[in-house]
């Protein structure tokens, strides 16, 4: 019988050697033994995600090995996620996320789709080759807090201006966040997005360190 | 002395002979609005019509004294004619290059055909060709094609690709060689076609994506073989994003010349590589001449390419077509005006 420390660890060492079946394994003991499903995702999914974050920033991982991390890690989560109880009080916080019209390369949106599913929001991916309408639309009917949209190409850059702007006339509050390798914080700025990653070697680096700030959040070290 | 033409000036430096001034040319997609609209065309119609193909292309290097053209503009012709499809965008507003709808999902799946040469809008681009070569004898004709990694990211799912890399190296590995043949053929049809120079843009490759060991073992050789079928003609080794980790191997690749984008650290890539290597680089194309609203920033940005050891200002991607023509003309004044000093591997007249 293993400790909670030591089912910890092996789900955060299945997520960093990227072994999917190590994951789904470390994800059950975890729910057999009582750990806390939320404490299993945070400590041990998301901890080991934190820990590809540095091996990627320090050129130690490349793209191939933090996808075939994220998909160890989906199969802890997909084993955990149903037994996380929520706060039926509080409002679940939700996104919607698509690559924009023009562009079918989704792995930065997928990796930032990752942190909102680690985070347990209500996500509703609407894939690539967005039509710019369709983000606008889902977006309303749905009333998300976050509306996020790639785009891999300058080339295709430029409908998210246009999304950007029928949103925010209709729901203000909405918060925009723009990802993909030609997005720059100016570009970010100028098009009146609130927040954005560069790439989808930045969606990783960014996307985890939110991973690490909802891991502090949830252990009350950010109020 | 008479003036060189910009076909003339073009092959000098592809043959390190000494120019009147720097050539002013792209090997990435140079097609500009302005040149869409004085032929009373849209976006969405240049990609499926020889004519309008080669005459956009023709226009805007006239527009703005270019020294040469470059065709076709999106990297979905050749997947296309695999039977892969084609998005074309025709309805949506503003400017979207087409794609590939239904790519590959396994490995196991892919069936390239034995006539895709003669399927989709390759035949149509052939015949852009011939329409440019006929009309534009003046201007050197660059024809550009994938690199077999990045046109394996084009027929099928790219991150099947990239995990493939590790969790299936044999069958990717022989997949990747499968696509450097097609590559092969696509380069020697250009050649055959008589282009100048051809552009073999593995722009998928570079480290923000994969590791210099995937790089040197997976992507390297295969260029290797690419330049090795390149004979008649110039060729250029473009990638764009992070390739100060990979440059040296890409010069062992073999090509002509090599062209980088803004992220590379062309200084220390002329310590590197030597004085004798033509390279081509390093401005971003969207800031550049898209954003920037001052020219003098623009002139900054140009001559600072020069003076970091370039020998051809490139563009370090397709030039976004919506351009500002002042910032455009910015920067091929500033190219023929400052670039009349030596380059690093091309003398002057």
């Amino acid at each position: 019988m293993s400790t909670q420390e030591e089912i910890l660890a092996k789900l955060k060492e299945a997520v960093v050697e990227y072994e999917e079946d190590d994951c789904a394994e470390a994800a059950q003991e975890a729910l057999d033994e009582g750990v806390d499903p939320m404490v299993a995702v945070m400590d041990g999914l998301a901890a080991g995600m934190e820990e590809v974050g540095v091996l990627f920033d320090t050129n130690e991982y490349f793209v191939p090995e933090v996808l075939m991390c994220a998909d160890a890690l989906y199969k802890g989560l997909d084993i955990l996620r149903p037994h996380i109880t929520l706060d039926t009080d509080a409002p679940k916080a939700s996104v919607v996320i698509g690559s924009i019209q023009g562009d079918v390369h989704d792995i930065g949106k997928n990796l930032v789709k990752m942190m909102f599913d680690v985070a347990g929001w209500d996500v509703h991916d609407l894939g690539r080759d967005v039509p710019l309408e369709d983000f606008v639309k889902k977006q309303l009917d749905v009333k998300s807090d976050v509306l996020a949209m790639s785009a891999m190409m300058t080339t295709t850059m430029m409908g998210m201006k246009k999304v950007i702007a029928m949103v925010k006339e209709k729901n203000p509050d909405c918060l925009i966040m723009l990802g993909g390798a030609p997005v720059t914080r100016d570009v970010a700025n100028l098009f009146g997005a609130d927040g954005y990653a560069e790439s989808a070697g930045n969606a990783v680096s960014e996307g985890i360190k939110m991973i690490g700030r909802l891991r502090e959040f949830q252990k009350g070290e950010i109020k | 002395m008479s003036e060189l033409t910009g076909k003339q000036r073009v092959q000098k430096l592809f043959k390190r002979e000494p120019v009147d001034t720097m050539p002013c040319f792209s090997g990435q997609g140079a097609v500009v609005i302005q040149a869409i609209e004085k032929m009373e065309t849209q976006f969405a119609k240049i990609h499926t019509d020889a004519w309008l193909m080669a005459e956009s292309a023709i226009t805007s290097a006239r527009l703005f004294n270019m020294d040469g053209v470059v065709i076709p503009y999106d990297m979905a012709a050749v997947a296309e004619a695999m039977g892969r499809g084609i998005s074309l965008y025709e309805n949506a507003e503003g400017i979207i290059y087409p794609t590939v709808p239904n790519k590959w999902k396994d490995l196991d799946e892919i069936d390239i055909p034995k006539d895709y040469m003669n399927q989709g809008r390759l035949p149509m681009i052939d015949e852009a060709f011939k329409i440019i070569k006929e009309e534009a004898p003046d201007l050197a004709v660059g024809a550009w094609v994938l690199g077999p990694f990045t046109l394996a990211g084009q027929i099928m799912e790219l991150d099947i690709l990239l995990k493939g890399l590790k969790k299936k190296k044999d069958q990717t590995a022989k997949f990747l060689e499968q696509v450097t043949t097609v590559t092969i053929d696509m380069c020697k049809h250009y050649q055959d076609l008589g282009v100048d120079f051809i552009n073999v843009r593995e722009m998928g490759s570079g480290t923000d994506l994969l590791s210099p060991r995937m790089w040197k073992t997976l992507v390297g050789p295969n260029l290797k073989k690419v330049f090795d079928s390149i004979t008649l003609v110039p060729s250029v080794n473009h990638i764009c994003g992070s390739t100060d980790m990979i440059i040296e191997m890409m010069h062992e690749c073999g090509a002509s010349a090599l062209s980088v984008d803004q992220k590379n650290n062309v200084v220390e890539t002329r310590k590197k590589l030597g004085n004798d290597v033509l390279l081509f680089g390093n401005f971003d194309p969207y800031n550049t001449l898209a954003q920037l609203e001052d020219v003098t920033e623009v002139e900054t940005i140009i001559k600072q390419c020069i003076d970091s050891g370039i020998d051809s200002v490139w563009p370090g991607c397709d030039i976004w077509p919506d351009i500002k023509p002042a910032n455009m003309e910015a920067y091929v004044r500033t190219v023929r005006e400052y670039g009349k000093k030596a380059s690093p591997a091309v003398g002057r007249i």
